[in-house]
C-alpha cells in the first residue's frame, strides 16, 4: 500500500469514527442518566454515572403502571404481527397468480403507500368509533393488520420460487392454500422474518393512533406511558430515563438479532414499493 | 371445461386472498381520504348534524388563520431539511460502501437510531438539549463556543432547528441503507471504463454515481416528504409545537384542531391541504430526479 492510499484509508476511518461517536452519544447519555445517583440537572454534568445504581429501574415499576403498559404493548403487537403474517402472505400469494385486473390492483396498492396514516386520523377515528372499537385491543391493532410494503416483500419472495415446483404441486392436486403453506412459505423464511420484524417494530413504536383512540389508562401502550411520564413528572427524575431504556431495549434487541432481515426488508420492500 | 372451472376456482381464491387486506386499506386509507374531502366542505362536529359549508373552511385557513401559515412555513422548512439529511446520508454511504474493514460495524451504528420508538428519541433529545444536564450545552461551553447555556427547546430561534437535528439523527441511517443498496446496484465495469478513459473522481461521481442512484434518491425524497407527517411523534413530545407555535407543523396543528378543539371539519380541510402539498412535492421530486426514476416497481 502506498503512503497516499494509507493516508486516505486512515482519513476514512477517522471520519467514520467521528460520525459513530456523534450517532452513539445520545444513547450513552440516556443510559448514563438512567443509572446515575446524582441530580441529572446539575451543571456541569458528569460524563460518567456517579454513585451508579439500578434503583431507577425499580422505581419505574412503582411510579407508573409499567406492567400494564408492557402487557398492552405486547398484546397489540402480537395481534399486529399475526395479522400481518397471515394477511400479507395470502395477499402476496394472490398477486403472483394470473387474474384479470392484476396490474391495476398492483398500481392501486402502490398508490395507497402514498397515503400516510397520519393523513387519515380524523375519519379513521370516526370509523373506529362507529365500529365500537375505541379503547380496545382490536381497535388499536386494526389499521396495522396488513402492510402494503410487506405484501410486496412476500410477493417478491414467492415470485422467486421456481415455476416447476409449483406446477408439480398443482399436478399432485394441491389446492392454492396448500401450495402456499407447503411450498411457498417453507421457501420464504427470510420474507417471514422480515414481516415479523417490521410489523413488530411498527406496532411497538406506534404513538399517534393509540394517542387518539385510547380513553383509559389501562389501555395505554408503552409510548403513551412514556409521553405521559414526561409530562407529569416534569422531567425531574432519572426514572424517566430508566423507563426509556427499558422501552428501547426490546426493539433494539429484536433489531440486532434480525439486523440483516430488517435492513434487507426495508430496502427491497421499499424499492419494490 | 375442466380448464375453465379451474380458472373460476383460481379467481375465487384470488378474491378471497386479497379481500382481507383490501378491506383494511379501503377502510383505513381510501375511505378516510375521501371522507376528509367531504368533511372539509361541511360544518360538522360530533354533536351537530352536518351542513354544507362550501369553501368556508378553506377560506378561513387562507385568510384568517395565522397559525396555519406558521405551521405551513415550519413544515416547508422541515421538508427543506430532508435533502440535506439525504446528502449527509449519501456521504456516509459512500464512505462505508467498499471492502473497508469494519464497514458493517459503522453501518449498524449509523442505522441503530432508525428502529427506535420516536417518543423515546424525543425524550432522549429533550435531555440532550437541556440547559444544565444536557450534553450539547456542556460540550459547547467546554469548547468555548458559548458562554451562557442556551435553552434550545424554549427558544423561538433554536427550537425548530433542534427538532430537525433530532429527526435527522433518527432517519439518517434509513437514507444511508437505501442509498447503499442503490450504490451496490451500480455495475463496477462502468467505473473501470471511466478510469481507463482517465475520468477524475469527481467526474465519475457526477456522471456515473449520481445518475445511477436516481431511483434510490427518488425513494429517499418520497420518504423524506412523508417524514413531514410522521414527525408528529417527535414534535408532540419534544415541544408540543411550542414555544408559541415556533415548532408547529401542519400535522401537529391538525391534531390539535381535531382532538383538542373538536373542530374535525376544519382539521379535515387542513389535512386535505397538506395531502395536496405532499402529492405536489412528490410530483416535483419525480420531475427533478428525472424521467424513469419513478418506475420503482
Amino acid at each position: 500500500m502506498t503512503g497516499r492510499a494509507r493516508r486516505v484509508l486512515w482519513l476514512r476511518h477517522a471520519t467514520l469514527i467521528a460520525i459513530s461517536v456523534v450517532m452513539l452519544a445520545p444513547f450513552y447519555w440516556v443510559a448514563k442518566a438512567s443509572m446515575t445517583g446524582e441530580n441529572i440537572y446539575d451543571y456541569p454534568p458528569h460524563l460518567w454515572p456517579v454513585r451508579s445504581n439500578l434503583f431507577n429501574f425499580v422505581d419505574v415499576w412503582y411510579l407508573i403502571p409499567f406492567p400494564r403498559y408492557l402487557l398492552n404493548s405486547i398484546i397489540v403487537s402480537l395481534i399486529a404481527v399475526a395479522g400481518n403474517l397471515v394477511l400479507n402472505a395470502i395477499a402476496g400469494y394472490a398477486l403472483t397468480l394470473p387474474f384479470m385486473g392484476r396490474r391495476s390492483m398492483i398500481v392501486l396498492l402502490l398508490s395507497c403507500t402514498l397515503i400516510p396514516f397520519q393523513a387519515t386520523i380524523i375519519p379513521a377515528y370516526l370509523i373506529t368509533a362507529h365500529l365500537g372499537l375505541l379503547n380496545s385491543y382490536l381497535g388499536l391493532a386494526l389499521p396495522l393488520l396488513s402492510t402494503i410494503v410487506c405484501i410486496f416483500i412476500f410477493k417478491a419472495s414467492f415470485d422467486a420460487v421456481p415455476r416447476s415446483l409449483i406446477d408439480a404441486a398443482r399436478i399432485d392436486g394441491l389446492g392454492e392454500l396448500r401450495i402456499l403453506l407447503r411450498v411457498m412459505l417453507p421457501l420464504s423464511t427470510p420474507a417471514i422474518a422480515t414481516n415479523v420484524v417490521l410489523s413488530f417494530i411498527w406496532s411497538w413504536n406506534n404513538f399517534l393512533w393509540p394517542l387518539i383512540i385510547t380513553r383509559s389508562q389501562d389501555m395505554q401502550t408503552l409510548p403513551l406511558g412514556l409521553a405521559r411520564f414526561l409530562s407529569y413528572m416534569e422531567d425531574t427524575t432519572a426514572a424517566l430515563y430508566a423507563f426509556v431504556v427499558m422501552v428501547l431495549a426490546p426493539g433494539l434487541l429484536v433489531f440486532l438479532m434480525a439486523q440483516s432481515a430488517f435492513m434487507r426488508g426495508l430496502t427491497t420492500g421499499a424499492t419494490k414499493g | 371445461m375442466i380448464h375453465s372451472s379451474r380458472r373460476m376456482r383460481q379467481a375465487a381464491v384470488v378474491a378471497c386472498f386479497l379481500a382481507p387486506s383490501l378491506l383494511i386499506f379501503v377502510v383505513y386509507r381510501i375511505l378516510p381520504l375521501a371522507w376528509n374531502v367531504v368533511l372539509s366542505f361541511e360544518y360538522w362536529s360530533p354533536l351537530r348534524p352536518a351542513t354544507w359549508a362550501g369553501w368556508d373552511n378553506y377560506s378561513e385557513m387562507l385568510h384568517d388563520d395565522d397559525v396555519f401559515w406558521t405551521a405551513l412555513w415550519n413544515t416547508l422548512i422541515f421538508l427543506g431539511s430532508q435533502p440535506i439529511a439525504i446528502a449527509l446520508a449519501l456521504g456516509v454511504a459512500l464512505l462505508v460502501n467498499s471492502d473497508l474493514k469494519g464497514a458493517g460495524v459503522y453501518r449498524t451504528i449509523v442505522f441503530l437510531s432508525y428502529p427506535l420508538m420516536t417518543v423515546a428519541v424525543a425524550i432522549i433529545w429533550h435531555l440532550m438539549y437541556n440547559e444544565h444536564g444536557g450534553l450539547i450545552n456542556y460540550v459547547l461551553r467546554q469548547v468555548g463556543i458559548i458562554q451562557q447555556p442556551i435553552a434550545f427547546l424554549d427558544s423561538f430561534a433554536w427550537a425548530l432547528p433542534s427538532t430537525i437535528v433530532a429527526n435527522t439523527w433518527q432517519v439518517l441511517g434509513f437514507f444511508m441503507i437505501v442509498l447503499l443498496s442503490g450504490l451496490q446496484n451500480i455495475q463496477p465495469h462502468l467505473y473501470e471504463a471511466a478510469r481507463v478513459d482517465g475520468a477524475p473522481a469527481w467526474a465519475r461521481f457526477f456522471r456515473i454515481t449520481l445518475p445511477m442512484l436516481r431511483p434510490a434518491l427518488f425513494l429517499c425524497l418520497v420518504i423524506g416528504i412523508l417524514n413531514s407527517f410522521s414527525a408528529f411523534d417527535l414534535i408532540y413530545v419534544m415541544t408540543n409545537g411550542g414555544p408559541g407555535h415556533a415548532t408547529e407543523l401542519l400535522i401537529t396543528y391538525i391534531y390539535k384542531q381535531a382532538f383538542g378543539e373538536t373542530r374535525f371539519d376544519y382539521a379535515a380541510a387542513l389535512t386535505v391541504a397538506q395531502f395536496a402539498m405532499l402529492l405536489l412535492l412528490t410530483w416535483i421530486a419525480h420531475r427533478a430526479v428525472g424521467g424513469n426514476a419513478g418506475a420503482i416497481e
